[in-house]
């Protein structure tokens, strides 16, 4: 460091400060020197120097604080001195006068204060008139850091002296006074603490506005102590809390017209004070918050307020709100009014005070949903009066009012019961499309983390309304199209949700779907995709459930026709928005159902399904895989299903049979053509008892793949379909087919065989071999076995 | 006197009566020393024995006769030579003789008037001494001893407050209250400040006692200004509606009482100066005059439970003084001091 003589601000205030301190130092050892000697008035000569120090108008509140604090200290030998010499009977008659000469007011009433105390410890005149004295006579330091620190010395020092007793009748002028002379005392100093610290704020240039209102914070404990101190009078009890106490610390916050002050002292109230306190004197607190500055957070102080009341009520210790005391009108009628005296207060202000009151209603009167809904009808009308609507997604006002309707959500956890809230739903009118979406979502998640069931339609129409933004395409979304993954997942837990929607009762059950089918069928392409099978598989299930309780309902056919009807014409949307593989899935799960529920005209109904799906493979899927695997599926079907009469059951299996070998790949057709085998081994239809086991047919089928399988250029593939039908064969000569032999069998070994060491020695051909090494393990296993009860396999060559 | 060391020479001590257990007062002597005397009210009657002492015994005294005087004075320090008597008593001892041994002579002063109060100023001083002269054909022999005289007033039937508005305008106003007009020398200044507008960055504020020595008369009255006591009461800038207390011990200055007119000489008077200065270091002020006086001492006992009731003294808003007629003045604006 350059050695300038010019210091730093800092260095400056350091400086002083250890200056100012050194002199402190150097007087309380004189001081007390003079006292050790027993030469008092020398001794207070010094005490009044060294308080000469706290004269100063130079150190900033920080390093005032450091000054004060290391006199005080110096000030406790004094006042231990004084205290001492008075019980050991040496007074001085007069000290309370004699402190008073000195020509300077700070160091005067440092001693005065000091002598004071002194005084009322040893009971020298009246305790009350001394107390009453020392708070009147601080008035003659107005400068605003001096006054604080001057009225903080005085609430210290007379911490433990305090009068906290009863007033007795009768006993007026008790010189030793009562708590109600204590409360005067201290609010008295309060008040004028209060506005010595608000007058800070006007002192000094304008620029440093921001510096000053940093100090006033640092310095704000100061005032706040004298809440503190009556909180701690055990004698002020709610009758004097709310006539003494609460009006005068409420009038003087009112009245100082300062936010800092305002913001503290609110708060402070609420932390200081026993919350049966607050219960008893809410109106008045809360009128008060009505009168609060413009730039004040009433919130803040409201929400502290509520959220404190709130635990009250929870604390299963305490007493809990008292039933004569409507703390949710009370709340609501003057946040209606602080919201009337603040034109300019800003909506999203608005909307977390209504937040806190639904927070309240909440958590103090769990079960009056009427008071959630109150809240809600309010914010509607505020919304509404302001003119409000189409809220931007992120501003803050959206952010609030999303955080006071997830409350409810949250809390009740049920969505039935936010249901019953009237004025939820329409709050939904006053977001943007991002809002309402994510909104919507959370709802939907909710209920899916809780499992809610919606069990009526009317419930279900209310619910599908509020969502319609995730059902519906809306009026306000945006051009660009949404991120197909985000749409599929948000329409993915719109799948999910529709089986919540479900009744025991069946009957509504269907109205249920019916409706669901109604406010999803208007969403368009992109999203029945994914919400109208749901709704088809509930249909499906809801045909069975009828078909459990037949027993309930003569009627229970007809419905199931009915169901099955409104699945047909579900299905047929699906079509029409040109989706196949999915309508031809529920097609078939729709065969199977009706098949199984056997219902009056079931096979028809089971027929006609099948058939769609037939003409839907036909006329619709054109890629070969996806024929494939569509052709397996009916067949799969058709092969479970036993309702079917020959008459039907006949040209649906030729059917298949004949698409599986007209597939257009060779190695398709000849997996297909081996599926269709089963259908003539395990299908069942009414024309047969039990499976059809046509031996003749499997052969041909199974022979017309291995043909087709030698046409196939590719020698691994061949090879695999080989394996393939090797394994088919070998299905069916163990379940007993007489047209298949061991010859035969042998013979497509040997093929294997020869074939597989020329393949090209790949992971394919790997797989290949395993596949066949497993089959002939299978076979080994069944020949060293002997089985007495299958087929023989003597003649098998391995 | 006897420069040759020849004739007869005599010392002249004064013994007054009851001289062991009466009470002796401090006053000041021109040179800013203090000095105790015995202390005699008006109207009380001075007497006492005057002791001759012949120094030589066996030679003779001759004398052209003995006398006592009681004299009061005032001696204007600019014009030395003309000490203004306003009491001058005598009483021969003895007729012009000799004396052959030491002599005591009885006196007595019946019920002296000791009209004023003693007094030392800055210009003026006022005194009461007893002299004793031997007359003698070449130089007189002389002993003089000073008294010094309280003089006592009772408590004043009316003693009204003082209640004034006073301010610039548009700049500051305020009211101002002292409890009472007239104080004793021990009494304690009561009142409050009470600010009605505040447009002044205001720094501190005090209190001061002027004591304003006025001699001569005419256009030659000449003022001697004294500021007794500073007193602070005020730190910091008020803001309107303050009120502020003041509470000031006057037995901690050296005051007198209020002299007016004495002798058509001069005056001691004394002024309630209340000075408000601001961050520009302007000072603002008013006097008020106030009159002090002397009340006797009350017993040791009754002091005590004064002393306790004045520590605490207020002046209560609910309870004001009669109400007398505010004079509403202009402040004083001075730069200087």
């Amino acid at each position: 460091m350059p050695s300038t003589p010019q210091l730093s601000p800092q260095e400056e205030q350091e400086r002083l400060l250890e200056e100012a301190l050194s002199v402190v130092k150097n007087h309380a050892f004189q001081m007390k020197r003079c006292l050790d000697k027993g030469k008092l008035m020398d001794g207070l000569k010094h005490a009044s120097t060294m308080l000469g120090e706290l004269r100063t108008s130079m150190l900033s509140p920080r390093n005032y604080y450091e000054l004060y604090m290391g006199i005080s200290d110096e000030l406790r030998h004094l006042e231990l001195y004084l205290v001492d010499e008075f019980q050991k009977g040496r007074k001085v008659a007069d000290l309370y006068e004699l402190v008073q000469y000195a020509g300077n007011i700070v160091p005067r009433l440092y001693l005065l204060i000091t002598v004071g105390v002194v005084y009322i410890k040893s009971n020298e005149l009246s305790k009350k008139d001394i107390l009453k004295d020392l708070v009147e006579m601080c008035r003659g330091v107005q400068h605003p850091l001096r006054g604080l620190f001057l009225r903080n010395y005085l609430l210290q020092c007379t911490k433990n002296v305090l009068p906290d007793t009863e007033e007795e009748a009768g006993s007026e002028g008790d010189e030793a006074g009562t708590v109600t002379d204590s409360i005067d005392f201290i609010l008295l100093n309060f008040s004028e603490m209060n506005k010595l610290w608000v007058r800070m704020q006007h002192q000094g240039h304008s620029r440093n506005k921001e510096k000053r209102e940093q100090e006033r914070r640092e310095l704000r404990i100061l005032v706040g102590t004298n809440l503190v101190r009556l909180s701690q009078l055990e004698c002020v009890d709610v009758a004097k809390f709310q006539k003494l106490v609460l009006p005068s610390i409420l009038e003087q916050a009112v009245s100082c017209k300062d936010p800092i002050a305002q913001e503290y002292l609110m708060e402070c109230i609420i932390q200081v004070f026993p919350d049966e306190f607050h219960l008893q004197s809410l109106s008045s607190f809360l009128r008060a918050c009505a009168e609060l500055h413009a730039s004040v957070n009433v919130n803040n102080i409201i929400i502290a307020l509520i959220d404190r009341l709130a635990q009250y009520a929870q604390n299963e210790e305490g007493a809990g709100i008292p039933t004569d005391i409507q703390l949710f009108d009370i709340f609501s009628q003057q946040i209606t009014q602080v919201i009337q005296n603040r034109p300019d207060m800003a909506p999203e202000d608005i909307v977390s005070l209504q937040s806190a009151l639904i927070n309240l209603a909440l958590k103090c009167y769990a079960d009056k949903v009427d008071y959630v809904d109150r809240v809600l009808e309010t914010t509607e009308d505020i919304f509404n009066r302001l003119n409000l609507d189409h809220l931007e997604h992120g501003s803050p006002v959206s952010k609030e009012l999303m955080r006071l309707m997830k409350v409810p959500v949250d809390n009740y956890s049920n969505m039935l019961v936010v249901l019953e809230l009237q004025h939820f739903g329409p709050l939904f009118e006053y977001f943007d499309f991002q809002s309402r979406k994510l909104m919507s979502c959370y709802i939907v998640n909710n209920a899916l983390d809780n499992e809610t069931n919606i069990p009526t339609q009317e419930q279900v129409d209310g619910l599908l309304n509020i969502l319609t933004v995730l059902i519906q395409d809306q009026n306000d979304q945006p051009e660009e199209p949404e991120d197909p993954e985000d749409f599929a997942e948000e329409q993915g837990i719109m799948g999910r949700f529709i089986h919540l929607l479900s009744s025991e009762d069946l009957n509504q059950q269907y109205m249920i779907l019916n409706t669901a089918r109604k406010h999803f069928g208007n969403g368009g392409d992109r999203r029945i995709k994914f919400t109208l099978p749901p709704i088809v598989f509930a249909a499906y299930r809801l045909a069975f459930k009828y078909k459990e309780q037949k027993e309930d309902d003569e009627n229970w056919e007809k419905k199931c026709q009915k169901i099955f009807q409104f699945c047909h014409q579900t299905i047929g949307a699906l079509i029409k928005a040109e989706f196949s593989d999915i309508p031809l899935r529920l097609f078939l799960q729709g065969a199977l159902a009706a098949g199984e529920i056997a219902f009056d005209n079931h096979e028809s109904v089971a027929y006609e399904f099948m058939s769609q799906a037939f003409s839907l493979y036909e006329d619709e899927i054109s890629d070969s895989k996806a024929q494939l695997i569509a052709i397996t599926l009916i067949i799969g079907t058709l092969e479970q299903m036993s309702c079917f009469s020959e008459e039907n059951h006949e040209p649906l299996r030729t059917k298949c049979a004949l698409a599986a070998s007209k597939l257009l790949k060779k190695p398709d057709q000849c997996r297909g053509v081996a599926s269709c085998s089963h259908l003539f081994w395990s299908g069942k239809s009414t024309g047969y008892e039990g499976e059809m086991q046509d031996g003749k047919r499997v052969s041909d089928c199974l022979k017309k793949g291995l043909k087709i399988a030698n046409q196939c250029m590719d020698n691994s593939v061949q090879v695999q379909l080989f394996v393939e039908q090797l394994n088919h064969y070998i299905y069916y000569y163990e379940k007993g087919s007489d047209n298949i032999t061991i010859p035969v069998i042998n013979q497509l070994i040997c093929k294997i065989k020869e074939t597989l060491p020329n393949l090209e020695a790949n992971e394919e051909t790997e797989q290949i071999n395993k596949h066949f090494q497993n089959t002939v393990e299978h076979l080994q296993l069944r020949k060293d076995g002997g089985d007495a009860e299958g087929p023989s396999y003597e003649e098998l060559v391995l | 006197m006897n420069f040759f060391g020849f004739g007869q020479s005599a010392d002249i001590d004064i013994i007054l009566d009851g001289q062991e257990s009466r009470k002796t007062a401090e006053i000041k002597t021109e040179d800013g020393k203090k000095e105790r005397h015995y202390l005699y009210f008006d109207g009380e009657t001075v007497s006492g024995k005057v002791n001759v002492t012949l120094k030589k015994s066996g030679t003779k005294l001759e004398h052209q006769g003995i006398k006592i005087e009681f004299i009061g004075q005032i001696e204007l320090y600019y014009d030395r030579g003309n000490h203004h008597e306003f009491t001058s008593l005598v009483k021969e001892l003895a007729r012009p003789g000799e004396l052959t041994q030491s002599t005591c002579y009885n006196f007595e002063f019946l019920q002296v008037e000791k009209p004023y109060e003693s007094y030392t100023g800055a210009n003026v001083r006022l005194r009461y001494f007893l002299r004793v002269t031997i007359v003698k054909r070449l130089t007189d022999v002389v002993k003089e001893q000073d008294i010094v005289v309280h003089t006592l007033s009772h408590y004043p039937e009316m003693n009204s407050s003082i209640k004034m508005e006073v301010g610039i305008e548009d700049c500051l106003h305020i009211e101002f209250e002292y409890n009472k007009s007239k104080y004793h020398l021990k009494d304690v200044i009561v009142g409050k400040i009470y600010f009605l507008l505040v447009r002044i960055k205001i720094k501190h504020m005090e209190i001061q006692i002027i004591k304003r020595e006025s001699t001569g008369s005419g256009p030659n009255t000449f003022n001697e200004n004294e500021t007794i006591a500073k007193y602070e009461i005020m730190d910091g800038a008020p803001v309107r509606g303050e009120s502020i207390p003041i509470r000031l011990f006057l037995s901690g200055y050296e005051l007198t009482p209020t002299m007016r007119d004495i002798n058509k000489k001069f005056s001691v008077r004394y002024y309630l100066n209340l000075v408000l200065v601001d961050e520009e270091e302007r000072r603002y002020f008013k006097q008020q005059e106030i009159t002090i006086f002397r009340k006797a001492d009350k017993s040791r006992k009754n002091m005590q439970a004064q002393y306790q009731n004045r520590a605490l003294q207020h002046l209560q808003p609910s309870n004001p003084p009669p109400e007398i007629p505010k004079e509403k003045e202009e402040l004083t604006n001075s730069t200087e001091d």
